[in-house]
């Protein structure tokens, strides 16, 4: 087993800073919901995952990539060391953090389980799939499955003994979910045969568990066309009583990333023996693509984590080879032939770019606390404070979308210019950079592409509860920037921010107008725009609100505490972010009013005569 | 078999060192548990389960610190990888030396009256090698040290210990109780037979991880905390630090242009042959 050697990198120091003063996970562990847990176990627990991460599946990411999944007899073979990792990380435990106490798992904060989420996607983002598809399957049937489903697969699927997948697409209804021809046809003793062709599936097949659980979307016979007419369907790769259930893996697919993952072309009922069970039993019947938003709202989140977590451990890769690497002299004495060879940190473009780096993938991290944290304070405030609930709530949605298409988006962003910031040895194997850049770039594909999730946002989301989300979050922004206007050092970023923060609302106004204006297609022009427009303000808000804690500690901490130079780097990441992305949002805002149809009107021959 | 392991916290071997007013600056050192008690923790867990049931501990071990409220943190991952019960002996790193750790970890023997101590076989601070050596005098038992075989025998009366010596696996028996200190080695998969696990069972290599159980389940074992006033120990130093200094930089090396050169510069410069 070739190049087994770790090079996943997190900044514990920023992960604490979320965790212990700007999102205070104390006040979320002070309920007895959260299983009794404390602070200093919670800090040990980001330790030892970190730990696990970096011992464990770090090593596997390079062999993942070489080796890649092969198809053999009719079954997948994982690269060399993953059904190891797989055993030893559900000994850990490493899955099991949010799980229900009652399924023998912890019950932990969701702010938790995305710093530790963080890690195992950021060593591994390719093995990391199979226990989180899993995961998330086992989390629907969990929610809609009946007694005896639950009974019969939610231990295995949660503690490792069985995998788990989300079968929807198909090679004809990739983004068109309604298009699905899988059929299941009735049985007299209640379950259906399920027979059709499931493509682009993670974690199709493994050789990691003993079972998988497939969640087949398919049509009942008779059920309406388009995806009102979907229910879901637990198929099981080998029936419960071991005998192979007619699922039959036809194809793996050979990709840019994520060699270590199977994707698979799966056939259900090739020869009239695939059985399923509806999820829930009858009234499941048509309401799948309902059941299967659960899995795809956490499926979302967990793909911006994975963007998150790529572009960190790049740029912190980028920033140690800065350090290290000398090239050139510094540009005071750039007409000195003799003058010392600098580390390329101190060239003010790598400074730049590590900068712009850092603030992106903490400004990203942060925003995926806030999401974590409105999560827990929805289930704290369930049946006690409805006004709470459904502000926490609202908010989660609002944010899900961005974390998802801006954290994967930006994500990638941040892998290229850490090869960029290595210049030619970004480019070569050697760094495990290009790795990260090409195991990135699925992010903003799968799990509903980003431009979907835009249009989840404008078309959706922006409109939920009349509008009371956006306001919500807008009028959070506006109690921070009218507390914080005077501020002596942040007072012209904040100013910044206040401005962004308008533009996104008056191009809010202008969506509105569109959309009562019966010019609806115009919309999906500009709603990857909207997208990053908001995903800006909100980075750049969480980041000024960083800057000013840090600021606070500033003046506390005397002068050569070692902590100083972590709460400068927040002031410094702020103020870039305000002063260099922050304003685009208004250029964004600009652009989007002058209304151009350039890309609607043009004539389809006028491409190009190709 | 009750095991007494004792554990140190180091600053991570990785990171630089910095001076500061003639001493190693530890302002922002990154602490973590010496490696090598590390190892003596999982050998103390191997020797008393069964790996085919692990859940049901068939010994007891403890582990013990001397450092301040900070070393809490080492002793619960002890305690998390298995550990049952922990103390600490509260301390300034400044305030020890070896023969002080070995003073007061004798008083806890004393005390508790473990079949076994088992440690590491020296700290990655400053690779002293001495506490083991000095415990086992003070309390006049055998010991062992460089193990990296412990085989349990004669019914749990003694130990085989092996210890890798330029020729080869020197092995010995000590009659319990005893002090044994470890090597790296002695995590191997199959470094460990305690009578009880199937002799062919392989451990993974290393010692274990903590497992998100076994953090929830150490934050309801118990950590006693003690003084050093409280076991009488009179923290006289013997060694005591004059000052620490780096190795002088290494000057630049020089081109020559012929053997000529290098050999007159060799005999007349460097005045090496």
């Amino acid at each position: 087993m070739a190049h087994a050697q770790n090079r996943y990198l997190a900044d514990l120091r920023d992960v604490h800073f979320l965790l212990f003063e700007q999102f205070r996970l104390g006040e979320l562990l002070a309920d007895p919901v959260f299983g009794g847990m404390d602070e200093a176990t919670a800090r040990m627990i980001v330790a030892e995952s970190y730990d696990f991460a970096r011992q464990v599946l770090g090593p596997l990411n390079e062999v993942g990539d070489r080796e890649g999944c092969r198809l053999e007899g009719g079954a997948v073979r994982t690269p060399s060391g993953f059904r190891d990792a797989w055993q030893k990380l559900y000994e850990a435990g490493w899955k099991t953090l949010r799980v229900s106490p009652d399924h023998g798992g912890q019950g932990a904060p969701a702010l938790l389980t995305v710093m530790v989420e963080e890690f195992l996607s950021g060593a591994n983002t390719a093995f990391n799939m199979y226990p989180g598809l899993a995961l998330g399957a086992a989390e629907v049937i969990a929610e809609y499955g009946t007694p005896e489903q639950k009974r019969a697969y939610l231990e295995p699927m949660y503690h490792g003994t069985f995998g788990g997948t989300m079968c929807l697409t198909e090679p004809h209804a990739g983004s068109d979910v309604g298009a699905a021809r899988t059929r299941a046809e009735p049985r007299p003793d209640g379950t259906f045969l399920i027979s059709g062709t499931k493509s682009f599936i993670s974690g199709g097949d493994h050789d990691l568990a003993q079972n998988i659980v497939h969640l087949v979307l398919a049509r009942v016979d008779g059920s309406p066309p388009g995806t009102k007419g979907l229910s879901l369907f637990i198929v099981p790769k080998l029936r419960l009583d071991g005998t192979p259930n007619d699922v039959v893996v036809a194809g793996l697919e050979h990709k840019m990333g994520i060699h270590g993952s199977a994707t698979c072309l799966l056939n259900f009922g090739e020869n009239g023996g695939c059985i399923g069970e509806l999820l829930g039993g009858p009234p499941g019947l048509n309401q799948g693509i309902r059941q299967m938003f659960q899995l795809m709202n956490s499926a979302r989140i967990s793909v911006g984590i994975q963007g998150l977590a790529v572009a960190s451990s790049a740029y912190l890769n980028a920033l140690r080879y800065a350090r290290e690497r000398k090239q050139g002299p510094s540009i005071r004495h750039f007409k000195d032939p003799t003058a010392p060879r600098v580390p390329i940190l101190q060239h003010a473009d790598v400074r730049r770019m590590l900068l712009d780096m850092k603030a992106r993938v903490e400004g990203i991290r942060a925003l995926v606390a806030k999401l974590a944290r409105h999560m827990d304070l929805a289930r704290l405030s369930q049946g006690k404070d409805d006004q709470a609930h459904a502000y926490h709530l609202g908010q989660v949605e609002l944010l899900t979308p961005i974390v998802k298409a801006y954290g994967s988006d930006q994500g990638f962003r941040v892998c290229e210019m850490a090869i960029q910031t290595l210049g030619g040895a970004g480019y070569i194997r050697d760094y495990g950079i290009e790795q990260y850049c090409r195991d990135a770039k699925i992010f903003s594909i799968y799990e509903g592409t980003n431009h979907i999730q835009a249009m989840d946002l404008v078309g959706r989301k922006l409109g939920l509860a009349g509008g009371a989300h956006l306001q919500r979050f807008l009028g959070d922004i506006g109690s921070f920037t009218r507390a914080q206007a005077g501020h002596p050092v942040l007072g012209p970023s904040v100013a910044v921010l206040g401005r962004a923060a308008e533009a996104v609302a008056s191009t809010t106004l202008r969506l509105l107008d569109w959309f009562q204006g019966g010019r609806l297609e115009q919309v999906p022009l500009v709603a990857n725009r909207f997208l990053e427009m908001m995903g800006e303000t909100a980075v750049g808000w969480l980041l000024l609100e960083q800057a000013s804690l840090a600021l606070a500690r500033l003046q506390e901490l005397p002068p050569t505490h070692p902590d100083r130079s972590f709460y400068e780097g927040k002031r410094y990441a702020a103020v870039y972010f305000a002063q260099n992305v922050l304003p685009g949002v208004e250029d964004k805002a600009r652009v989007l009013a002058s209304e151009d149809r350039s890309a609607l009107d043009i004539p389809d021959a006028a491409f190009a005569q190709v | 078999m009750k095991i007494l392991v004792t554990v140190k916290r180091v600053p991570d071997p990785e990171q630089k060192i910095k001076l500061k007013d003639d001493r190693i600056d530890l302002s922002a050192a990154n602490w973590q548990l010496n490696q090598f008690d590390e190892y003596a923790v999982e050998a103390a867990l191997r020797l008393t389960e069964d790996a085919r049931n692990p859940a049901t501990r068939l010994g007891e071990v403890t582990v013990v610190s001397l450092g301040p409220a900070e070393v809490q943190q080492q002793l619960r991952a002890a305690l998390a990888m298995g550990a049952d019960k922990a103390v600490r002996v509260d301390s300034r790193d400044e305030d020890l030396d070896a023969d002080i750790v070995a003073r007061t970890v004798e008083k806890l023997v004393r005390r508790d009256s473990p079949d076994l101590v088992l440690m590491g076989k020296l700290a990655a601070d400053n690779e002293g090698n001495e506490v083991g050596q000095r415990l086992a005098g003070y309390l006049g038992w055998p010991q062992a040290t460089f193990a990296s075989i412990i085989e349990v025998v004669e019914g749990g009366k003694a130990l085989l210990v092996g210890r890798e010596v330029d020729a080869g696996v020197e092995m010995k028996k000590v009659r319990l109780p005893a002090v044994v200190t470890v090597d790296l080695r002695i995590v191997a998969p199959q470094a460990i037979k305690n009578g009880r696990t199937p002799p062919d069972h392989a451990y993974p290599e290393g010692p274990r991880y903590a497992s998100l159980k076994g953090i929830m389940a150490a934050k309801k074992k118990p950590i006693e905390e003690l003084t050093l006033a409280q076991l009488a120990i009179q923290p006289t130093l013997r060694v005591r630090t004059v000052s620490v200094r780096l190795p002088p930089p290494r000057k630049a090396g020089i081109k020559v242009s012929s053997v000529q050169e290098l050999v007159d510069k060799l005999h007349n410069e460097a005045k090496v042959i």
